[in-house]
């Protein structure tokens, strides 16, 4: 069995409805399930990016709002008559002074100050970063500012580690003569601004990279993360112009982050990198694709469950009755047709039920008439009607005829009351009867106490002549057994028949005719005269060549012109005992005489077997045909055959 | 010799080494005394930027050694106007010990100021009624950048002169000066927006009795970051 095949079958109708229902339900629901929640999850992420973008966004938008802030108030400054009479006063210590007040004055816009002529002299710086002149990234920033129509330039610097957001303003007396740099730090206050409007967590960190050192330092200067958070932050961000465009997950201590990163000073591999880290909680979003999500599998429990129900339920109401069923035709099978299925419902099954209930009545009938027609016919006759069409006519077939008679029941019966007499004619009639259905035989009918037995029809057989000697043995031995003074003589012929159905259209039974069987009549009948037990013809003798013979006569019975050699069945081929064996010799040596017409010889040995032999009737029969031939000599050209004139 | 079609550059380095060998050639230029009437002659320099554009409102001065007494030559008394929101004219040429008044013409208050080394003053808030009552001397020669407080696009340059021999190029980018006593003389050009030290360069001229000269120089502007005049200033929302 293939593997298919054996995964495939079932025991039960029920398992086999599980199973299916299974492997339909599950591929489904999983199905819909994969569908709903990938698109529900990246819905959900989705909307945490565009969130992040968002917040992201903000946080651009407050640092380019502050820097318009500070630069509206570092503008202000400069048309200040009051600073540029000071600025012009040329004393850095009053421009100091004044530097601080605006910075007071600013509601925390501006964090630092630095004024630095158009050579990029060091003014004032409230910073005290201690340049004299300009460098690096400040110088850049000039630059940068002086190659803008109106003066204007920002940048982010950081300033003893800490990320300023600058802004650069000329300061005009009426001719430019300065530059005003105002900036305001990215600190813990401004992160947490951030993420006061965009509910995203905002962190800025520095990568600085220590000569020597293969990895830059990395510090998170601020951060709105606590500070476990921080670390985890620290270990798991990667930094640099690839990871700018794209979103990194964080795993922090109680929740994942989506992260986008943000440059805020520096270059890529360069000294020092500012950036900032603006992260969203993925659980805050995901909390409804999870609600939802628990939902949904809730919802398939409930359905398979349902599901498993609904097929037990259909599975009970088909299983139950068939299981009825199959009850009720196992008992058909072992012969009990009493037994109906009780099915009340109106389905196939029902009239399943209905289809086996009849059945099982035409089942009861057939066996009835089988059995009636086993007794009344042979069984196996029995079966040949029942199995073919019984229609009238028969065909040409080899077969082998017994005729047996019960010799001295006419004797047997004198004296007794009919009922004994049927009841004795029974029991002798069921014995041949059995003997020859266990040699294969089939019973043709019974006359008075004359059974006529068929081997090779209906059904032929590999040894029919055999079993038909086998069986006379075994009759020839059951009467003498009984001991009733009862013997049976019974006829053998082997040839073709007539095999068929006789009779009318409405009665009929199947038997054999032809002259086969007459022969088989008149020789049971010439048992009586030559006083042996059985006759056999020829053909009967050749075809079972296994049993020792004697040959008796060659006979021309009545109605046949054709001469017949007709033999005497002794027994079983080698165990003959020596005197039967010194008979049969002296008998052939006899009979040999007698058909050589050699008269005197024939008597002396006929005469001789008679005396010594039993069977004294048999060569009486031949002393008086001497008798007879020497005074009416037979034809030239006789042959030895003797022909009765009547039955 | 005169020399034609002399082009001087100013230098493109702001070096401090440079400008202070500049301030040092200034400090010692002095003042040209008067050449005699017959032998005046008459000179005209044509300014162009490296476009070829004609500039105008650039200064020309020449400087001798020869003493000229400054009150008798040039302008001794200006007057810049206060139009519309602007100075009027933007270029003012003065004789050093010269003076220049600021009047008001527009109808609100102005409030003029200097912080040049030149001349630093400032006036308070004033109108037009008081046009006539702020009047400022200019003793120290060099540019006095005017600017108003009020409005800070305004913007006027008073150019002190050592010697009386300036002119102002017009729209043609000429600046003539007549009258010239022939002689040797240093050249000095400024412009608010020439790229060199103080916005001015200087060359040896030499100037020859009789005839009519004519020098055309290529000066180098730089970028002028200007206060723009804010778009509400056009609106006479306050009359």
């Amino acid at each position: 069995m293939s593997l298919a095949s054996s995964l495939f079958s079932f025991r039960s109708f029920r398992s086999r409805l599980i199973v299916f229902l299974l492997a339909l339900l599950i591929p489904v629901l999983g199905g819909i399930f994969y569908y709903v929640n990938t698109n529900n999850t990246e819905y959900t992420e989705e909307t945490i990016n565009s969130y992040l973008e968002l917040g992201a966004d903000v946080f651009d938008y407050t640092r380019d709002q502050q820097a318009l802030t500070l630069q509206a108030i570092t503008n202000s400054l400069t048309w200040d008559f009051g600073f540029r009479a000071a600025f012009a006063a040329n004393d850095p210590a009053t421009l100091f002074d004044a530097a601080l007040n605006v910075m007071d004055r600013s509601f925390d816009s501006a964090d630092m100050l630095l004024i630095t002529d158009l050579d990029g002299r060091v003014i004032i710086d409230t910073e005290t970063q201690g340049m004299d002149l300009l460098e690096g990234s400040w110088l850049q920033l000039l630059n940068a500012a002086d190659a803008d129509e109106d003066g204007h330039a920002e940048m982010i610097i950081t300033i003893d580690g800490l990320p300023f957001q600058v802004i650069t303003v000329p300061l005009y007396l009426p001719r430019q003569v300065a530059w005003i740099v105002g900036g305001f730090a990215l600190d813990q206050e401004f992160v947490e601004q951030v993420k006061e409007t965009t509910l995203s967590e905002v962190s800025i960190v520095k990568l600085e990279q220590m000569s020597g050192s293969e990895n830059p330092d990395l510090e998170v200067i601020v951060s709105t993360l606590t500070r476990s958070d921080q670390s985890l932050l620290a270990e798991q961000m990667l930094f640099g112009d690839a990871q700018l465009a794209s979103l990194q997950r964080i795993r922090a201590m109680s929740q994942d982050y989506t992260s986008l990163l943000r440059r805020l000073y520096g270059q890529e591999g360069g000294a020092l990198q500012v950036f900032a880290v603006i992260q969203r909680s993925y659980q805050e979003n995901s909390e409804n694709v999870v609600q939802f999500r628990s939902l949904l599998i809730q919802f398939y429990l409930l359905v398979l469950v349902v599901s498993l129900l609904a097929v037990l339920f259909l599975a009970r109401s088909i299983a139950t009755p068939l299981s009825r069923l199959v009850g009720v035709v196992k008992k058909i099978e072992e012969g009990d047709y009493d037994k109906s299925v009780a099915v009340e419902s109106r389905d196939e099954i029902g009239v399943l039920a209905d289809s086996v209930n009849s059945m099982a009545r035409g089942l009861a009938e057939k066996e009835k008439v089988r059995d009636l027609l086993g007794k009344v016919v042979s069984h196996q006759i029995a079966e040949q009607l029942l199995n073919n069409p019984i229609e009238l006519g028969g065909e040409e077939r080899v077969a082998t005829i017994l005729f047996s008679d019960i010799r001295g029941f006419t004797t047997f019966c004198e004296g007794l009351p009919p009922k004994e007499v049927l009841t004795a004619l029974n029991i002798v009639l069921s014995t041949i009867s059995d003997i020859v259905e266990s040699h294969q035989g089939v019973v043709d009918k019974y006359n008075g106490d004359a059974v006529m037995a068929l081997f090779g029809v209906p059904i032929k057989g590999e040894h029919d002549t055999a079993n038909a000697m086998a069986a006379l043995m075994e009759i020839t031995q059951a009467l003498e057994e009984m001991d009733s003074g009862l013997s049976a003589c019974v006829g053998i012929t082997t040839g073709v028949v007539v095999a068929g159905n006789l009779g009318s259209s409405n009665r009929m039974n199947y038997s054999v005719i032809g002259d086969t069987v007459n022969l088989s009549a008149r020789l049971e009948g010439l048992t009586r005269l030559y006083n042996v037990s059985n006759i056999v013809s020829e053909a009967s003798r050749d075809e079972a060549p296994n049993f020792a013979y004697r040959e008796l006569d060659i006979v021309c019975v009545a109605g046949k012109s054709q001469a017949v050699r007709i033999f005497e069945l002794l027994g079983v081929e080698g165990e003959l005992s020596d005197s039967i064996k010194a008979e049969v010799a002296a008998y052939a040596q006899a009979l040999n005489a007698y058909r050589s017409q050699n008269w005197e010889a024939a008597e002396q040995q006929f005469s001789q077997l008679r005396i010594k032999c039993d069977n004294s009737q048999l060569y009486q029969v031949f002393l008086d045909r001497i008798e007879k031939f020497k005074e009416n000599p037979p034809a030239p050209d006789w042959q030895g055959e003797y022909v009765f004139a009547s039955k | 010799m005169v020399t034609s079609n002399m082009i001087f550059t100013g230098s493109r380095s702001t070096s401090l080494h440079e400008k202070g060998r500049a301030l040092l050639l200034i400090a010692v230029s002095s003042f040209a005394l008067c050449a005699p009437l017959a032998s005046a002659q008459q000179i005209v320099i044509r300014l162009l930027d490296d476009d070829g554009t004609a500039v105008r409102d650039a200064v020309v001065e020449l400087l001798s050694d020869s003493a000229v007494a400054p009150t008798s030559l040039g302008m001794q008394e200006a007057e810049i106007d206060q139009q519309n929101k602007e100075f009027v004219p933007t270029v003012t040429t003065l004789v050093a010990g010269g003076s220049a008044s600021f009047p008001n013409s527009d109808d609100i208050l102005h409030h003029v100021y200097s912080f040049s080394s030149a001349k630093t003053f400032d006036t308070p808030l004033y109108g037009s009624d008081a046009s006539s009552e702020y009047r400022e001397m200019f003793d120290v020669p060099g540019v006095v950048e005017i600017g108003c407080n009020i409005h800070d696009w305004m913007l006027a340059y008073i150019y002190v002169g050592e010697s009386g021999l300036m002119a102002i190029s017009d729209e043609a980018g000429e600046a003539q000066l007549a009258n010239i006593p022939p002689g040797e003389y240093r050249l000095r050009v400024w412009h608010s927006r020439l790229d060199a030290p103080k916005n001015s360069i200087e060359q040896d001229i030499v100037i020859a009795a009789g005839g009519s000269e004519a020098v055309e120089l290529t000066l180098e502007l730089a970028r002028d970051r200007r206060v723009r005049r804010a778009p509400s200033a056009n609106r006479k929302r306050y009359r």
